[in-house]
């Protein structure tokens, strides 16, 4: 190693950085560039003045806080590409922005209310009936139904440009979901983890109050005192899924999906362990058009049938109003400025992108007449004619043939098409390939309405860094990077004081509802966990030479057949896969992922219900289980030994996280219920499998296993100074009532668990589960060695089937069993 | 005319549906020309409460909840109608020029579920398809009389289109049944509409009923026993909504009996729902439109 710097190691990270045209850092204002370059001088302290050691740093802090995302098509998550050096905005200069986003926020909130109002701004002819009529979020049923408070919008974002000259306008409204406000949360936490204390030394603004406000402000528009506030998603497959349960889990809301919904009587219900619970509003991140199957689209089988009945008759509070999403299209965006004369009797104080829409003929006029400088897109987000994607394209790059065909569309359908200015972007320093290099970005800023209705601008944002001078459409491209936006003041702010939140909170215990839904998930998520962690004891029983250091008990070759048949049983390896030679039926069996039992397959399910599950997990918890299996070479036993042994001990640590971190909620006794019942059919299935009597080889031998596999050698020896002999054998490991590994145990825990759930009845009776589990109990307890026959191994093993169903019937959703039919559809 | 209209539907399941949720869209819709009196509307099993109200376009809805599992439910409707002939201007009319009328239709300053703006962008069924614009381009020349342009449309898909009941389905897309051009009125209706709107002209869905038995000496018009659907143009204010059956190339008149109007079927849909439980349906339909004069 050289000791002479690399060619970025400097701590003056900032002296010799150059930008062409306008530039955060390069028209920053003296004191605000000196807060760069104290920021950067802290950044290269931190990373030895290495750019690219504080990338990797940041990365791996992004990553430990479980950050992921989508693209589109998109089967795994992708590593959330989170830049280190922040954005850097003063006071002065984001005080215009925030009373621009404010104006803004009440613009469209008036707006709104006259659209599905009076409608008297198309009546007056300042706004034409095709530029709401053509938008696909229109939702006509709307029109007469109002909020209960009056409000239609809570929670409102804008994509925000910065010119060269440094003039900030409005790329994009987005009012139906303000994707990215929980990236930008994350943004914020990842940075303060790789950075300390660098953002309070800058003096920069914390968001927590931020959120604090928005979710006092929802909660203030409901009519209970403590209402829930439910977070419906469209699921674990959404490309913003993890941004989700990162804001439910944050915010300390419960993330719903449609099928976790009821309504009845025009009220919501979310279906819980405990029985329907009332929902007192919804902060919706699905569109209004799948919000209900039986208002809008009866295709869509994300929303809930006849919530509109429940939202209309004020029985839930939505956020944002459905139907809200018709002010985000670009040919509204055309209006807005005029608009907001015409309501407010002001000008607007953050311009937006210069649009035009082609419905007027005036307009179409200009943009065909300037076609050569001006981006064409879809009006309305829709597919139109001669045009390729919904993003803006530059007029001047269309072909002649092309643009022919699309002058003619536009003639024939002028309303479906914009013409938008084209902007160029102020550029960043960010760090690239290890240097500070100029980025062109764009800023996602967040406003909502506080408790007393007023609007708060997050003081920070969701920065993208785009790999292309092209805007950006969506909030996060491939290449693209993310960055966090600090605000700083000159000064210190005053010491955080929440003064505008209602003091301390209620104090509260237990892990608030548990939907049905999820109860489901966390059952099966013990289930699977377990399973797989049998798989791999009986795979390495397999490998592993189990005689012991005497040397008297050696596998006999009875032993083999007997261990392949369990994993066959299982399903984890076919039965022709039964006749490979040992290494081959082990790695089929770790690796297998056609067959419903392989351990692979288990993982992966195991990983698709955790998913639903993510916000209930600690980080630490998430970040073991989604960690990858290691790799298995059929060709290397030793090394596919040392791969089980990784498993034991993956399984050990999950073992280890929820015994020692996870509140005893509901929540875990299902965590706990799924895997019990697993474990205990397990070593029904695995005494019956290694019975002495049946088959030939040495009795000692096959009861030696049966203890290995229920990890109970240790006690047996301690206990008895025998070989293995059937009677004794068998009271250990199905009827010893303080082995963790025995039947009884399980059965003892089962009861337990269940007792400790929440009662429908009002009478102190039982409810089924728990009288079936304590009859097995009681025969457990009542029973002795001999007792325990094969015959009597299967029955038990029934019996404990029909305990799961019963629990499924008695707790979970009563899904149909193919998801596909769960709720049909007429016509 | 007067007629007597009744409708039954009978859904049978393979197996009990439960919480079954319904839209049922029966209810005439107030129309120029047509007085409906007498309407009712039986359910069996009867739900415990049925909420009438508008459904999103110009279409009645009534929205009933079957909490009980059944395997059977019956829908019948009936009323009886008075259907004014057609006034005479706007048979012989001829319109504004589709450009004109497409100007109009973009200023007219109304919102409301029959305002022409509500009609002139793509719905979920009608999807814009380049091919139907191509092949209609010709009928809707910009400087076309809008009435002459929607007779052209009309005649030719009547002409170019076998009718027949077993090409396609309620969840046939129009491009298909245009591509094999063949279908029935539902089919012929979309692909009126598509055709329409490539060009700016405001064209809409409308479900209704033919009268069933023809007058004495005329034959029996094409899908009298069902339900029956076609297409309203929008033509300007002086003439607004016109309607044209491409599957009978006429323009409705004392036959056709309005019964709603929306963007495409699915705004219109008589019965739609959800409900837990097999997806295996059956659907009977049995409609009868008896003259009463």
């Amino acid at each position: 190693m050289s000791t002479r710097p690399a060619p970025g190691r400097t701590t003056q990270w900032l002296d010799g950085y150059r930008a062409s045209g306008g530039d955060l850092f390069g028209d920053a204002p003296a004191g605000v560039a000196g807060c760069w370059h104290k920021v950067a001088a802290g950044l290269a302290a931190l990373a030895d003045g290495e750019p690219a050691a504080l990338q990797e740093a940041t990365a791996r802090h992004a990553a430990d806080l479980g950050l992921a995302f989508r693209l589109t098509g998109d089967e795994d998550e992708r590593p959330w590409p989170l830049n280190a050096m922040p954005l850097i905005v003063g006071a002065q200069e984001w005080r215009r922005v925030e009373q621009g986003l404010v104006q803004r926020a009440e613009l469209l909130e008036r707006l709104a209310q006259d659209i599905y109002g009076p409608q008297s701004l198309v009546k007056e002819g300042h706004l034409p009936a095709a530029v709401v009529a053509g938008s696909p979020f229109f939702a006509r049923r709307m029109v007469g139904r109002t909020p209960a408070g009056g409000r239609f919008l809570h929670v409102y974002a804008a994509d925000l440009a910065r010119g060269p000259g440094g003039q900030w306008r409005v790329l994009q409204d987005r009012v139906r979901v303000a994707g990215g406000v929980g990236y930008a949360l994350e943004n914020r936490l990842a940075m303060s983890r790789a950075v300390g204390d660098l953002l309070a030394g800058a003096h920069g603004r914390r968001l927590a109050d931020f959120f604090a406000q928005m979710q006092a402000g929802m909660a203030a528009s409901c009519r209970r005192e403590n209402p829930r506030i439910a977070l419906l998603t469209p699921g674990r497959f959404n490309q913003t899924y993890a941004e989700q349960a990162h804001l439910a889990r944050y915010l300390g809301l419960p993330l719903v999906e449609g099928r976790d919904l009821t309504v009845l009587d025009g009220r919501l219900y979310v279906g819980t362990i405990a029985g329907p619970k009332r929902v007192d509003a919804v902060w919706r991140w699905i569109d209004t058009t799948a919000l209900d199957p039986l208002s809008f689209d009866a295709r869509s089988h994300l929303g809930v049938p006849n919530l509109f009945e429940a939202w209309a008759e004020g029985g839930v509070g939505m956020v944002n109003w459905p139907g809200v999403e018709v002010l985000e299209s670009a040919a509204f965006a055309a209006f807005l400025p005029r608009l907001c004369r015409v309501l407010l009797g002001e000008a607007p104080l953050l311009p937006n992108i210069a649009t035009w829409w082609c419905g007027q003929s005036a307009e179409r006029s200009t943009v065909l007449s300037r076609l050569d400088d001006l981006a064409l897109l879809p009006a309305f987000g829709q597919a139109a004619e001669g045009l390729d994607s919904r993003e803006p394209v530059a007029a001047a790059q269309i072909d002649a043939a092309r643009r022919t065909a699309l002058i003619d569309a536009l003639r024939r359908r002028p309303m479906d098409y914009c013409g938008q200015e084209i902007v160029r972007l102020s550029t960043t320093p960010a760090i690239i390939d290890g240097r500070i290099a100029a980025r062109p970005f764009t800023v996602r800023a967040f406003v909502a309405r506080g408790p007393d209705g007023e609007w708060t601008v997050m003081p920070g944002g969701f920065a993208r860094l785009s790999s292309s001078t092209a805007l950006p459409t969506s909030l996060m491209g491939a290449g693209d990077l993310s960055a966090d936006l600090w605000i700083v003041d000159e000064k210190p702010a005053a010491p955080h004081t929440g003064s505008r939140i209602a003091g301390e909170p209620q104090v509260s215990r237990g892990g608030g509802i548990l939907a049905s839904q999820a109860a489901d998930n966390l059952f099966w998520f013990g289930r699977y966990n377990e399973r797989a962690e049998t798989l791999v004891r009986i795979v390495r029983a397999i490998l592993a030479n189990p005689a012991d250091s005497d040397g008297n008990v050696s596998p006999g070759a009875s032993t083999l057949p007997r261990l392949t048949a369990l994993l066959r049983d299982w399903g984890a390896i076919s039965p022709a896969t039964a006749q490979l030679p040992v290494a081959g039926i082990c790695a089929r069996a770790l690796t297998e992922t056609r067959l419903p039992g392989g351990v692979a397959t288990l993982m992966r399910r195991r990983q698709q219900v955790g998913m639903a599950l993510r916000e209930r997990f600690a980080r630490d918890f998430w970040r073991i289980v989604s960690r990858p299996m290691p790799s298995i070479r059929v060709d290397q036993p030793q090394s596919m030994l040392g791969s089980t042994r990784w498993l034991t001990e993956h399984f050990s640590a999950l073992a280890g996280l929820v015994a020692e971190n996870m509140v005893r909620s509901a929540a875990w006794h299902f965590l706990q219920l799924g895997q019990r019942i697993e474990r205990a059919q397990a070593i029904c299935r695995m005494a019956r499998q290694l019975d002495p009597q049946t088959g030939d080889g040495d009795p000692a031998v096959t009861l030696g296993l049966l203890l290995d596999l229920c990890d109970s050698q240790i006690v047996y020896r301690s206990r008895y100074l025998t070989r293995p002999v059937t009677g004794p054998v068998r009271d250990l490991v199905l009827l010893d009532p303080d082995n963790p590994r025995a039947l009884a145990f399980q059965v003892a825990e089962i009861v337990q668990h269940l007792a400790a759930l929440p009662s429908l009845r009002d009478d102190n009776v039982p409810e089924a589960p728990l009288r079936a589990a304590r009859a097995l109990l009681g025969e457990l307890h009542a029973a002795s060695a001999a007792d325990m026959t094969t015959e009597r191994l299967a029955v038990i093993e029934v019996r404990l089937l029909s305990l799961s169903d019963a629990i499924s019937a008695r707790y979970f959703l009563q899904l149909d069993t193919e998801e596909a039919e769960r709720r049909s559809r007429l016509l | 005319m007067r007629y007597s209209v009744s409708h039954l539907t009978t859904m049978r399941y393979a197996q009990a549906a439960r919480m079954g949720q319904f839209n049922v869209r029966l209810r005439p819709a107030a129309w120029p020309g047509q007085t409906v009196a007498d309407f009712t509307l039986a359910l069996d099993p009867q739900p415990a409460q049925v909420i009438e109200g508008s459904g999103g376009y110009h279409v009645n809805e009534a929205r009933f909840i079957l909490r009980e599992g059944t395997e059977q439910l019956q829908i019948e409707s009936r009323f009886t109608v008075e259907v004014d002939p057609l006034p005479f201007f706007i048979g012989s009319a001829s319109g504004p020029p589709v450009a004109d009328l497409r100007r109009r239709a973009m200023e007219k300053r109304d919102l409301s579920n029959t305002a022409p703006a509500s009609y002139i962008f793509a719905s979920s069924i009608a999807e814009p398809d380049a091919g139907i614009a191509r092949w209609a381009s010709s009928m809707m020349e910009e400087g076309t009389p809008v009435m002459e342009a929607g007779r052209a449309l009309m005649s030719a898909i009547h002409r170019e289109f076998a009718y027949d009941t077993q090409a396609t389905h309620t969840g046939t897309a129009p491009a298909e049944a245009f591509s094999r051009r063949r279908g029935v009125c539902q089919d012929f209706s979309h692909v009126m509409i598509i055709a329409a709107r490539a060009h700016g002209v405001p064209a809409a869905y409308v479900s209704g009923y033919l009268r069933t038995l023809p007058p004495p000496g005329k034959e029996r018009l094409v899908g009298a026993d069902a339900m029956h659907a076609w297409v309203n143009l929008w033509c300007g204010e002086e003439l607004g909504w016109v309607g044209f059956d491409p599957t009978n190339d006429c323009l409705t008149d004392t036959d056709h009996i309005f019964l709603g109007m929306g963007r495409d079927y699915a705004d219109v849909a008589p019965i739609d729902g959800t409900f837990h439980g097999s997806s295996e349906q059956k659907m009977f339909t049995s409609v009868d439109v008896a003259p009463l004069d």
